[in-house]
């Protein structure tokens, strides 16, 4: 017995429609990775990825071939942005800092955390099964999407009756959400990835500096995030609360977002004072990586736009097989993600180099 | 739900921020083990997810005495070489896990060969596909040893019959054996049992349980791939199989109908069901992705419960019982932490709650071998396969009427003759299977009221 769409979510999903019938409009003429945008020959060096190429960009609903669901995505124009936080910031943690300028080419950021009913068409093959329904022939990228390793069945109900359709899909790990992006890319064409810390943290300030994207004021925390004194300790439809200055919703609270880096204490006190242009700490251990945005159970300072926060193999605690899964964090009910895609299209070999990079292997035993 | 949650809050809270070490709770037991006297030596039969999971938890026992993995059994070298791994990694460097090449047996023979270095009193792990289970507990009680034993315990009536005859004389030889149906050994559903039957609810006139997710374990089985043995296929699938584990009602549904008829203290004595087979795509296992089971009590009482694996629905996975004064939630999400609590009336208003078991709770996967290991030290009677086959033959009982579409009594399906792996004790690597699949690679399936005596032809 979920609520029904609130005022400002109903409209977003008007808008998704509206975008959707341009989105197929433009896809029609664009066999080209970007559609409605023209895109920057400039190298995705950030200190030179300005304004001028990102005014083209446009909002846009991507749409799941062979479903009604779609992901909505908001411009996030490049730009430089001091990340962390200050010495004097309230409840402030030591890997906070130091605070260093970073300079971030644009992206597209996905409008809200990845709900259930986009989550499962992948993780349930939801996709394929209507395709075997209704008889629908498969299309050259299907056959590239369905080669892309899917979770095993898991044994429990892994919205753990907190509700699923537009609810944000949780419970992930790292790799599962990594596969996620590497499907959604193969299943659309656009290069998707998860955000890196920075792109997180930039994405997440919208322009500001201060304790959250609103101001320094917590008593201001239940316009714009659900976290544990208004979540009644479950998590929430996405997109009921206030945006942030650049049309984010959620940054704050509701669930905590995977990034793409390995969490390093010391990784702000390594960057030097130099220009840091788009930096990703690649990982190479499974623990710990980074989440970000604190969940609907934590407290205000948890939810800061500086906190990083560490994942830890105690997060699948619950689970009682070994090996224990590769796909599930059962005991991270907080924790799920949102997507990103760059406006400069990485090429393939930077993708597998760069940022696809992560080790070590993850393979699924019961492969 | 004012209590809930506060493990998980604080857990995430002081892991905020730090690069957490990996260490897992289950490497909290104590100290290194000479081979000293006390020492419980385990085997484990079976080394799949969760036979894996069963032999850590057995050597995570605390403050009780060395405790010694020694022998491993599977009929798959895959399957024993994962397992490996992932105990080795956890407990071989203090030597915990001892179970070298020469003690590591592959076959359906080789339970045999892993309870052969026990000694008497030693703990065997019983995991296989339940099929095996009352051939490998014969073995067991001959040879004297304590067991673990994962639920089912039991798919049909024969075998049902068959697992209380041979409980007998593991009575007899005071042999200590737990069942698998670890959500009796969590804290927090011990103390609402002990509130239900203290009338804190009043007189318990409903009970409904849920276990709707997507698609789960291996209950969808695709089609076999071509020079693949059917009985490998099958086991590495087992969930899809009556003949291996009963299917989706008797593997993931026995959690909830257990914990309903505990709250209710009692066995039901028929039930009804309905259910249909409806996104089954090019499948060939023999279950339902849907049921709706209704059970009924000596004195009237229903038991519901609702089974779904279909992918994309909305998912529920809890248990409540409604009595005349209030309603008793038994679980919540899934097995753990059960959240269990009492509120007035009939709705979860939390102005209404009376009662809820604070946070966080031990893991009862971990709590059902404290309490074996400690009955074994303490030489207490300790003896869980009645009630384990009364709710294997109950989940039965549901899954048949479903399967049938008819009303079945106790009385019918425990004094059934329908055994579904006859001369399960020889089978061999090279064997057919007791159900080979026809010439386009189907196997029978269920027509509820066309094949009535039977769940399959």
């Amino acid at each position: 017995m979920r609520r029904i769409h609130p005022p400002n979510f109903a409209a977003a999903s008007t808008m998704q429609v509206f975008r959707l019938q341009l989105l197929l409009t433009a896809a029609s003429v664009s066999l080209a990775g970007i559609d409605g945008v023209t895109v920057s020959t400039v190298a995705a060096d950030a200190g030179s990825a300005e304004s001028a190429t990102t005014e083209v960009m446009e909002p846009y609903a991507e749409l799941l071939e062979h479903t009604d669901v779609v992901i909505d995505m908001v411009p996030i124009p490049g730009g430089t942005f001091i990340m962390g936080s200050v010495d004097d910031e309230v409840d402030r943690n030591d890997d906070e800092g130091p605070t260093h300028k970073v300079s971030i080419a644009p992206f597209w950021m996905g409008r809200f955390e990845v709900t259930w009913e986009q989550y499962e068409v992948w993780n349930e093959k939801l996709d394929i099964t209507r395709r075997q329904i209704f008889g629908t022939n498969s299309t050259p990228r299907d056959s590239i999407a369905d080669a892309v390793t899917r979770p095993t069945p898991p044994y429990t109900d892994m919205s753990f009756g907190m509700g699923k359709q537009k609810h944000p899909a949780i419970c992930m790990t790292q790799h599962a959400a990594r596969k996620y992006c590497e499907w959604l890319t193969a299943k659309t064409g656009h290069y998707y990835r998860l955000p890196t810390e920075a792109e997180w943290e930039y994405a997440c300030r919208a322009g500001t500096d201060t304790t959250w994207s609103f101001g320094n004021d917590p008593s201001r925390l239940g316009e714009y995030a659900w976290y544990e004194d208004n979540s009644d300790y479950n998590y929430h439809i996405v997109g009921q609360k206030k945006p942030n200055p650049w049309g984010l919703y959620d940054m704050h609270g509701n669930v905590a977002e995977w990034v793409l880096d390995q969490y390093h204490a010391d990784a702000y006190a390594k960057r030097a004072d130099a220009a840091c242009s788009n930096p990703l700490e690649i990982p190479s251990t499974l623990y710990p990586r980074v989440v970000r945005g604190g969940n609907f159970e934590q407290s205000p300072s948890m939810l800061r736009s500086a906190v990083r926060v560490a994942s830890s193999e105690e997060w699948k605690e619950q689970d009682p097989q070994i090996p224990q899964s590769i796909w599930y964090h059962t005991d991270a009910q907080g924790v799920g993600f949102r997507v990103v895609r760059p406006m400069n299209e990485p090429s393939a070999e930077e993708r597998k180099n760069h940022w696809d990079k992560t080790a070590p292997v993850q393979l699924d035993p019961e492969d | 739900m004012p209590t809930s949650d506060s493990s998980r809050r604080t857990f995430l809270k002081s892991t905020g921020t730090l690069a957490a070490a990996a260490a897992t709770l289950q490497t909290t037991a104590s100290g290194a083990f000479a081979a000293e006297d006390n020492e419980i030596r385990v085997a484990l039969v079976g080394c799949g997810g969760r036979g894996t999971g069963a032999a850590s938890q057995a050597l995570s026992v605390p403050d009780q005495g060395p405790i010694k993995l020694v022998a491993m059994a599977d009929v798959f070298q895959h399957r024993m070489d994962t397992s490996r791994g992932g105990l080795a990694r956890r407990f071989e460097a203090d030597g915990r896990m001892d179970a070298p090449p020469e003690r590591q047996f592959i076959g359906f023979e080789a339970y045999k060969q892993a309870m052969d270095t026990l000694r008497p009193g030693d703990v065997v792990i019983l995991t296989t596909p339940p099929a095996f289970r009352w051939v490998q507990y014969t073995y067991a009680i001959e040879k004297g040893l304590n067991v673990f034993m994962e639920k089912p315990l039991t798919v049909d009536g024969p075998t049902s019959r068959r697992m209380l005859e041979l409980n007998k004389s593991a009575m007899e030889k005071n042999l200590k054996v737990g069942v698998g149906l670890m959500c009796r050994h969590c804290d927090a559903r011990r103390e609402l049992f002990d509130r239900i039957q203290n009338g804190e609810i009043g007189d318990v006139n409903m009970l409904r349980a849920y276990r709707m997710a997507g698609p789960t374990g291996s209950a969808a089985v695709p089609p076999m791939p071509a020079d693949t043995k059917p009985l490998h296929y099958q086991i590495k699938h087992f969930h899809g199989f009556l003949w291996l584990s009963g299917g989706a009602v008797s593997d993931f549904l026995i959690h909830n109908i257990d914990e309903g008829c505990w709250m209710k203290n009692d066995w039901p004595v028929e039930a009804i069901a309905t259910g249909g087979r409806h996104y089954r795509g090019d499948t060939i296992d023999q279950n339902f992705d849907s049921y709706s089971l209704e059970y009924t009590y000596a004195d009237g009482t229903k038991l519901f419960v609702d089974g779904r694996t279909m992918p994309g629905c909305n998912n529920d996975f809890a248990t409540y019982a409604h009595g005349s004064k209030g309603l008793a939630v038994v679980s919540t999400a899934g097995h753990l932490p059960a959240k269990s609590r009492i509120y007035k009336g009939h709705r979860e208003d939390a102005d209404n709650l009376t009662w809820a078991f604070p946070q966080p709770e031990k893991n009862p996967y971990q709590l059902e071998w404290n309490h074996l290991i400690a009955a074994i030290r303490s030489d207490t009677p300790y003896n869980e396969v009645e009630r384990g086959t009364m709710a294997s033959i109950t989940a039965s009982m549901g899954r048949m009427a479903a399967h049938t579409g008819q009303k079945i009594t106790m009385d019918q399906i425990m004094n059934g003759d329908h055994e579904f792996a006859p001369g399960i004790d020889q089978l061999t690597l090279e064997s057919d299977s007791p159900l080979m699949p026809d010439e386009n690679g189907k196997y029978p399936i269920p027509y509820p009221g066309i094949i009535k005596n039977r769940e399959y032809a």
